[in-house]
């Protein structure tokens, strides 16, 4: 596993290193007085200008992946159990408290979910954004709010000079999202995290969101994790794919080899519950069982219990994440083929 | 916010005149005749009639329920029947005193308990969050009148800081406050201690709300996340149950004035009841619906101020 990491960061040596990298991250909660892995073992690069795409179902990790990243696992029921996540020649694991405030919302920024929920309801829209700026850059008040409203405008909040100072009950699902990627972007950020940003939205706004979002992004020459289930958004917005299953990377590839070769058998299954409207809707698969509970985990391959091309050999030991060219696998059947 | 003050405010009026309505209704349906229950089975016909018409309970209920309404409206509340004197002069001497004690154990109560509240929610599970909570579940199981007698023994007999007897004039401030520090730390317990649950409960869900996890993704720093994101948020259900409390308090400080022999609306309405000063007491129930109705008011416009939701809405 760990050759076949060193071997993808060596093909990209002669460009400047990742922006980001994760390596072997671990993060786990307490539950039952043991403590659980949620995520296990995440390596991946994020190159500069790049957008890495988190795929999987509801609590396959991914989020927490992103939370880790932010240093905002939920004490003390979660902790970075191991692994390094290194940003500009820091590994953030190893950084305290207040110096890793010191990067949230400046240099690494997040958008979450649920927009209707994470704008604060008694604090002026306006104040919400200007606020980083404030403890970031240490603004006076006045500079801080000019250069909000200059954030505002940027994310399209029709009139934004007079919507300033309303508060976030105000506004709809879709400009509380844009608020809130104002807030992230507020201190030109050189990672930006999305957690699901568009999945609470209305279609049509979803793919406005997402088209600012990706204009921003080149705008602010930002690198960028998109955390989604909807591979739909993943062939729009990524260049590069990590399925995630049961808090393991099960995959990584580029976009186009990732949907031209899905090689996982999770990726394959995945792929085919996509409903496409020019096939017939009886023929939609669903992937047989559930996922696995934290505290109860198959000792070998963790998707081995729902799997189509189970071996004996499949639930001896984890298999590692290999593979060549760039993509990965996570599967012992799969790997040599 | 102006208007939604005035909404408030035009809101209350329909409610008082229930109120009104209701403790009408009420002081009409106990069963008997007030004549009667005042002079006793004594007393001659005559004396009876002559106490029926000054009570006014000889005309049709029609014209007693105008009567009735209008007197409490314009203030004519009539004369108690023990002393002879109008019953708004007796509120009126009373009241600054029980206003003081009110508003002072109100205070004490916010200013002890939200912080200590916040301070436990902040150290959940922590030795002192135990400390805290048993504390305040101590404070609000203690009676009033065992803990009034501990602060008398304490600190009025033992160490003759504070009088004995807290009656006392109002036009010396210094006896004034001298007067109200024992029985308002009696009461001010009881409310500290309501206060740091409520507190603490509510800023542990606020605690774990999206937003903040999206003011710490900002960067903000710990001080401010508790401070301004959360306190504001914290603060709403504090304010309804202060509000709720502070309408049993002003029922609930007749313990307290007893016990520190102190006059108020607490102890002339005991005394109406001894005495079935039944003028009195009717004054006395459109006093309290008139305090209650005030303090929801309050309640309602410190929302306004508190959650921009409100006005807004």
């Amino acid at each position: 596993m760990t050759t076949a990491v060193k071997a993808g960061a060596a093909s990209t040596s002669d460009t400047p290193g990742p922006i980001l990298r994760v390596e072997s991250l671990t993060t786990s909660f307490r539950s039952g007085g043991a403590w659980h892995p949620a995520v296990r073992d995440v390596s991946f690069d994020l190159a500069r200008h790049e957008t890495l795409a988190l795929v999987g179902e509801s609590g396959c990790g991914k989020s927490m992946t992103a939370l880790s990243i932010m240093g905002l696992v939920p004490k003390p029921a979660g902790r970075i159990a191991g692994g390094h996540i290194w940003f500009e020649g820091e590994d953030l694991t190893q950084l305290d408290d207040e110096a890793m405030r010191r990067i949230r919302g400046d240099r690494i920024s997040m958008i979450f979910q649920e927009p209707m929920t994470s704008l604060n309801p008694v604090l002026t829209v306006g104040f919400q954004v200007a606020e980083a700026l404030f403890y970031h850059r240490g603004m006076s008040g006045r500079e801080a709010d000019r250069m909000a409203l200059d954030l505002l405008e940027q994310v399209k909040i029709p009139s934004a000079r007079r919507r300033f100072a309303d508060y976030p009950h105000q506004f709809s699902g879709g400009m509380r999202q844009r608020v809130m990627i104002a807030i992230a972007l507020a201190c030109r950020p050189q990672v930006l995290l999305a957690d699901e940003p568009t999945t609470a939205l209305d279609v049509t706004i979803q793919a406005e969101v997402l088209a600012l979002l990706a204009e921003l992004k080149t705008a602010y020459g930002m690198s960028m994790v998109f955390i989604t289930h909807n591979l739909g958004v993943v062939a729009a917005i990524a260049d590069r794919v990590a399925v995630m299953y049961a808090g393991e990377i099960v995959e990584i590839a580029t976009v186009r080899e990732l949907f031209r070769r899905p090689t996982h058998p999770y990726t394959e299954l995945l792929m085919r519950s996509i409903p496409r409207v020019d096939r017939n809707i009886a023929e939609l698969e669903t992937i047989q069982g559930q996922v696995p509970s934290i505290s109860a985990m198959p000792p070998g391959c963790r998707f081995a219990p729902r799997c189509p091309l189970r071996e004996p050999r499949c639930e001896a030991a984890p298999p590692p994440l290999a593979g060549r060219s760039g993509h990965h696998v996570r599967c012992v059947v799969r790997a040599g083929a | 916010m102006i208007r939604y003050v005035v909404k408030r405010l035009l809101f209350a009026i329909p409610t008082l005149l229930a109120v009104l309505t209701i403790v009408f209704v009420i002081v009409r349906i106990v069963p008997g005749d007030p004549a009667q229950t005042i002079l006793g089975d004594q007393a001659s016909q005559e004396a009876l009639e002559n106490l029926r018409r000054r009570l006014g309970v000889d005309k049709p209920i029609a014209v007693q329920y105008i009567d009735f309404m209008q007197g409490a409206l314009l203030g004519n509340w009539g004369e108690s029947m023990v002393t002879g004197r109008p019953v708004l002069t007796e509120v009126w001497a009373v009241l600054p005193h029980t206003v003081d004690l009110t508003v002072a154990a109100i205070l004490l109560g916010a200013l002890i308990g939200v912080p200590l509240g916040t301070w436990s929610a902040l150290h959940r599970n922590a030795p002192i969050d135990y400390a805290t909570r048993i504390v305040s579940l101590l404070g609000l199981s203690f009676p009033a009148f065992v803990s009034g007698i501990l602060l008398l023994l304490a600190f009025a007999i033992e160490l003759r800081w504070f009088p004995v007897i807290s009656a006392g004039k109002l036009d010396n401030p210094v006896d004034r406050v001298r007067n109200l520090v024992l029985p308002a730390i009696n009461l001010g317990i009881i409310m500290a201690a309501y206060v740091t649950r409520v507190t603490r409960s509510s800023m542990l869900e606020v605690l774990g709300e999206d937003y903040i996890r999206t003011a710490r993704a900002k960067g903000v720093p710990n001080r401010a996340v508790v401070w301004r994101h959360s306190l504001r948020n914290a603060l709403i259900p504090v304010v309804t149950v202060v509000g709720l409390y502070l309408g049993i308090l002003i029922g609930n400080s007749v313990l307290t004035e007893i016990v520190f022999n102190r006059p108020g609306l607490g102890k002339l309405i005991v005394s109406a009841l001894n005495q079935r000063d039944y003028t009195m007491l009717q004054g006395l129930m459109v006093v309290y619906a008139f305090l209650i109705v005030v303090v929801n008011l309050v309640t309602d416009l410190t929302y306004g101020f508190i959650d921009p939701r409100v006005k807004h809405g």
